[in-house]
């Protein structure tokens, strides 16, 4: 009886087109008993045929070294390259592509955060130099926040003296959280960060979430409103949620402070003066009730179950997602007690959010 | 164990089973790590190796992932207008058949990183992220020949997944005679992808292209073998490579397929639409 050798089968069944090439291109093979050295190959150039197919029809997805166009008309923006001496605009990183009038780029799937002037962004301090920190948000590089960006005690129009930067760290210190607005830009892409607003400044009684992966449209996206205060269920008082362009997300017990109040208009500086020296720059955190810390933990699983779940982190799903989150805890077994939102719970919160 | 290679001529097949032109069955994913910046797992065949990209980051004796990597300077280390490509490897102790220890400083792993980095800072646009640093850390979990191929294969796609933008896919993969360079057989055949027992005991070469093109990036030949039989090893390893983008790139578009489904990411444009007008 003669040998016969069987063509391996794939361990997962894939589509019936290709199957059926790669079972008769063996067959052909083996009944010729051996293999031509200078043929070429069909096994070479099927699957290239398979993916141009796929490009032009199944998804929009490009990837590093794709032609784009060879058409002059189109100008190249990020994600992509031109070759010296041709006019093709070809892809370097993988993803969708957006076109502005006749500019052409690529939108990664994924990437570090790139900063832009205006956004808002948490960082934490990494380092503390003469005149400046240097602070972590994310990006490619470390932003630096200057002491003259920050609102120095005794009211936002003092100048800055020696004595500030001598005590430099009385303000900010290695580890400590902020948030702040993107001011400048430099050419090398560093970016050069302000919080000479009431609104920004340093970060306390609450907990910190880094999304990673943001940029290129997943995570934290720019949206109208990235800061806002809301009402906790089940009695847990008020929360700040701040969520930074780049990724940072903080959500925190909210405090009043004298800016909230109707009358600090009519004191102006003078009100602003004590509310800065003493608030501003303490490390100190408030006392939290236990219901608060409940309920700032569930939004931090509200916010890392829409992230592993592929879904988008804004304001509305942030704010959907608890809703849906409270509803699942009162339901189980734990009551509201119940914050767990990985794995099966994750998903659960994710498809309901997906439904409707 | 010395492989018998002289079966070879008598049923054309190879001690897997394999005829001269096929790879192992090669299987990978990105995204493997949420935390990372960019992330991926391969195999091919037996080897399996695991990747994470860092960065671009700032680098910092605080923020580095730790550990000395091939390429790193010292003290200028990032200081440049370029990001600097850091490559480190680890070998398992667990990956071959006997268990070894390999140490830091241990000079084929050495080796490896530097051909690694080299490879991928020659494809990366680096020159976009000036003072800036590119960690990327390779995990040996299993070992079964054609190492450094697996190795540039999953840190091409780590550095895909983080999103640093590069000329093109580096894919690699090796090629070898099937007989021995003692033998001095003429009429050799080349071999694609060779596997821990082939290795051992024919020349073989390792071959890295730069995406579709026919531009190789690496070429590593540790072993002797005529210099006549050496285009048709090198001829086969280039198309294997091309091969082995095709797998790779596939891999990448269904992640990216399956993000614009999940509506992560938001749809682009279609290439058609843009040729219309």
């Amino acid at each position: 009886m003669p040998i016969t050798i069987l063509a391996p089968r794939p361990s997962r069944p894939i589509r019936a087109d290709p199957e059926d090439n790669v079972s008769s291109a063996s067959d052909t093979d083996s009944e010729a008993g051996g293999v031509e050295l200078d043929g070429d190959l069909p096994m070479t150039t099927r699957p290239s045929k398979r993916a141009r197919l796929t490009t032009s029809t199944a998804s929009d997805i490009v990837t590093p070294g794709e032609l784009i166009t060879d058409d002059p008309q189109w100008m190249r923006g990020h994600g992509t390259y031109v070759t010296p001496a041709t006019t093709a605009i070809i892809s370097s990183v993988a993803g969708t592509i957006t076109r502005t009038n006749k500019l052409l780029s690529v939108r990664p799937l994924r990437a570090r955060y790139t900063p832009e002037v205006g956004d808002l962004v948490v960082g934490r301090i990494v380092e503390v130099q003469a005149k400046r920190w240097r602070v972590d948000v994310g990006s490619t590089q470390l932003a630096s926040l200057p002491l003259s960006a920050i609102n120095l005690p005794g009211g936002i129009l003092r100048k800055r003296t020696e004595t500030d930067e001598l005590q430099i760290r009385t303000f900010f210190a290695e580890g400590d959280l902020l948030v702040a607005e993107v001011q400048q830009l430099f050419a090398d892409g560093g970016a050069v960060l302000h919080t000479r607003s009431l609104k920004y400044g340093k970060l306390r009684n609450g907990v910190f979430v880094a999304v990673s992966g943001t940029g290129g449209g997943g995570g934290v996206v720019r949206s109208r409103r990235q800061v806002w205060t809301m009402d906790a269920a089940n009695g847990g008082g008020q929360i700040d949620v701040v969520l930074g362009v780049n990724g940072y997300v903080w959500i925190s017990k909210h405090v009043e402070t004298a800016e909230a109040d109707g009358n600090s208009k009519a004191a102006g500086i003078t009100n602003m003066e004590e509310n800065v020296s003493t608030t501003m720059y303490s490390s100190q955190n408030d006392r939290i009730e236990v219901e608060t810390m409940r309920e700032i933990a569930r939004l931090r699983g509200v916010v890392t179950a829409l992230v592993e779940n592929g879904l988008r982190v804004d304001e509305d799903m942030v704010m959907r997602g608890y809703h849906e989150a409270v509803e699942m805890a009162m339901v189980s077994a734990g009551g509201p007690d119940d914050i767990y939102l990985g794995g099966e719970m994750g998903q659960q919160l994710a498809a309901a959010l997906k439904g409707t | 164990m010395p492989l018998d290679t002289s079966t070879y001529n008598l049923a054309l097949l190879r001690v897997d089973g394999r005829r001269w032109n096929e790879l192992r069955r090669v299987h990978a994913q990105i995204r493997t790590q949420a935390a990372a910046d960019g992330s991926s797992y391969l195999e091919m065949g037996h080897t399996k190796v695991m990747c994470v990209v860092t960065g671009p980051s700032e680098p910092g004796p605080r923020r580095g992932t730790g550990g000395g990597g091939a390429g790193g300077g010292g003290a200028a280390a990032g200081a440049g207008a370029k990001a600097e490509v850091v490559v480190s490897i680890v070998i398992a102790g667990f990956s071959s058949v006997d268990r070894k220890r390999h140490g830091r400083g241990d000079k084929r792993t050495l080796e490896l990183q530097s051909t690694v980095a080299n490879a991928l800072a020659a494809s990366l646009h680096t020159h976009l992220f000036p003072h800036s640093q590119v960690n990327i850390s390779l995990h040996v979990l299993s070992q079964d020949g054609s190492l450094l191929a697996a190795l540039i294969n999953a840190a091409t796609l780590a550095c895909v997944d983080a999103g640093i933008p590069m000329t093109d896919y580096v894919a690699a993969c090796t090629a070898g005679s099937t007989s021995t360079y003692a033998a001095n057989d003429e009429g050799a055949d080349p071999l694609l992808d060779l596997n821990h027992q082939e290795e051992q005991e024919l020349p073989g070469l390792t071959v890295a292209t730069l995406g579709e093109s026919d531009r190789v990036v690496v070429l590593v030949c540790e072993s002797r073998v005529q210099v006549s039989r050496l285009e048709g090893m090198l001829a086969v390893g280039v198309d294997g490579c091309k091969q082995v983008r095709e797998i790779l790139d596939r891999v990448v578009r269904e992640k990216g397929r399956r993000m614009v489904q999940e509506g992560t990411v938001e749809k682009g444009i279609g290439l058609n639409e843009m040729d219309v007008d």
